[in-house]
């Protein structure tokens, strides 16, 4: 978790009066967390950070994506999903998977106000992306709470 | 299967119109605010608000609301597929409801033609401009002629009035 110490020394040594960007500020770091998924594994090839009511915080793919609408459509999917899982009994919904002939998409919590939707190129291993993507979670976790006051 | 699609911009009364008039807990789909909405209410709906009412010969109508912000249009192209009609609720608070108005009536235009709709005006409590001859005199302008009430997104009874009248336009 080096990742996460070093981002937030940074954003702690930064004096109040420069808090204007904060939301620059924690979107660069979003940035910086999704870099180093993609980095850290070959089966994710691109990645996005939504809000939970479907806006586009970051993205990181080797392709352009239409993040406004990927994020849209995440929020959608992981509402109805938690819905679904609750109504039969099974708590919230972890994360949602899509599995499609090119590739894999999964959709993940990233705290109350936050998803992960990971993309997959089409032979990747499922257990390692999905690992992959709950690590990234718990990196933007610690970030959001080491912002909350 | 009848259903009928409840529509308009956020912060009109469409999750609120569909739980008045639900027979069960409705589904929604709603999750904290982020963005300009924050100002008008806390959560807001994501994919869609779902249920049911049965009418009074037995015919079981589903009702299926959509996402007001239009980064969700994808949700209302779905949810609109086999539709039989529209009911656009246009909140009459809001500071430009003709344009308002106008964007959902050019968004759904094909499945309009297609179908009905009626308009329910809300939030009319809180505004004395814009009062109901507006809206018709618009529509008039736009060589469309559409049902409009005043309702309370909150009542039963009002919501109902929508929910006939978007039949009884269907059965003409």
């Amino acid at each position: 978790m080096q990742i996460i110490k070093d981002i937030i020394e940074t954003l702690q040594n930064k004096s109040p009066n420069k808090v204007i960007d904060a939301s620059t500020q924690f979107n660069q770091q979003l940035q910086i967390i999704l870099k180093s998924l993609l980095q850290a594994t070959d089966n994710i090839n691109a990645a996005l950070i939504s809000s939970a009511d479907g806006i586009a915080k970051s993205q990181v793919a080797a392709n352009p994506m239409d993040e406004h609408r990927f994020a849209a459509m995440s929020s959608a999917l992981l509402a109805l999903s938690d819905n679904l899982s609750k109504e039969a009994g099974k708590g919230t919904a972890e994360n949602v998977l899509i599995e499609s002939k090119q590739g894999k998409i999964f959709i993940l919590h990233a705290g109350p106000h936050l998803l992960l939707t990971v993309f997959t190129p089409a032979a990747a291993n499922l257990g390692m992306a999905l690992a992959h993507a709950r690590q990234a979670v718990h990196q933007i976790n610690a970030l959001v709470e080491a912002l909350t006051p | 299967m009848y259903k009928i699609i409840f529509t308009g911009p956020v912060g009109a009364g469409k999750t609120t119109a569909i739980g008045a008039i639900s027979e069960t807990p409705p589904v929604a789909t709603d999750v904290p605010c982020s963005d300009d909405t924050r100002a008008i209410k806390a959560t807001t709906t994501v994919a869609m608000d779902y249920s049911y009412i049965t009418l009074e010969d037995g015919t079981r109508v589903h009702l299926y609301g959509t996402p007001g912000q239009e980064r969700f249009n994808f949700m209302w192209e779905i949810l609109a597929r086999d539709g039989i009609g529209l009911i656009l609720l246009i909140n009459r608070d809001h500071p430009n409801p003709l344009q308002q108005l106008d964007f959902y009536l050019n968004a759904f235009s094909e499945f309009i033609t297609q179908t009905a709709v009626v308009i329910g005006l809300t939030k009319s409590d809180l505004q004395d401009n814009n009062d109901i001859t507006t809206f018709q005199d618009h529509l008039y302008q736009r060589n469309q002629i559409f049902p409009v009430f005043d309702i309370d997104a909150r009542s039963a009874d009002d919501v109902k009035i929508l929910v006939h009248a978007l039949l009884a336009v269907l059965n003409q």
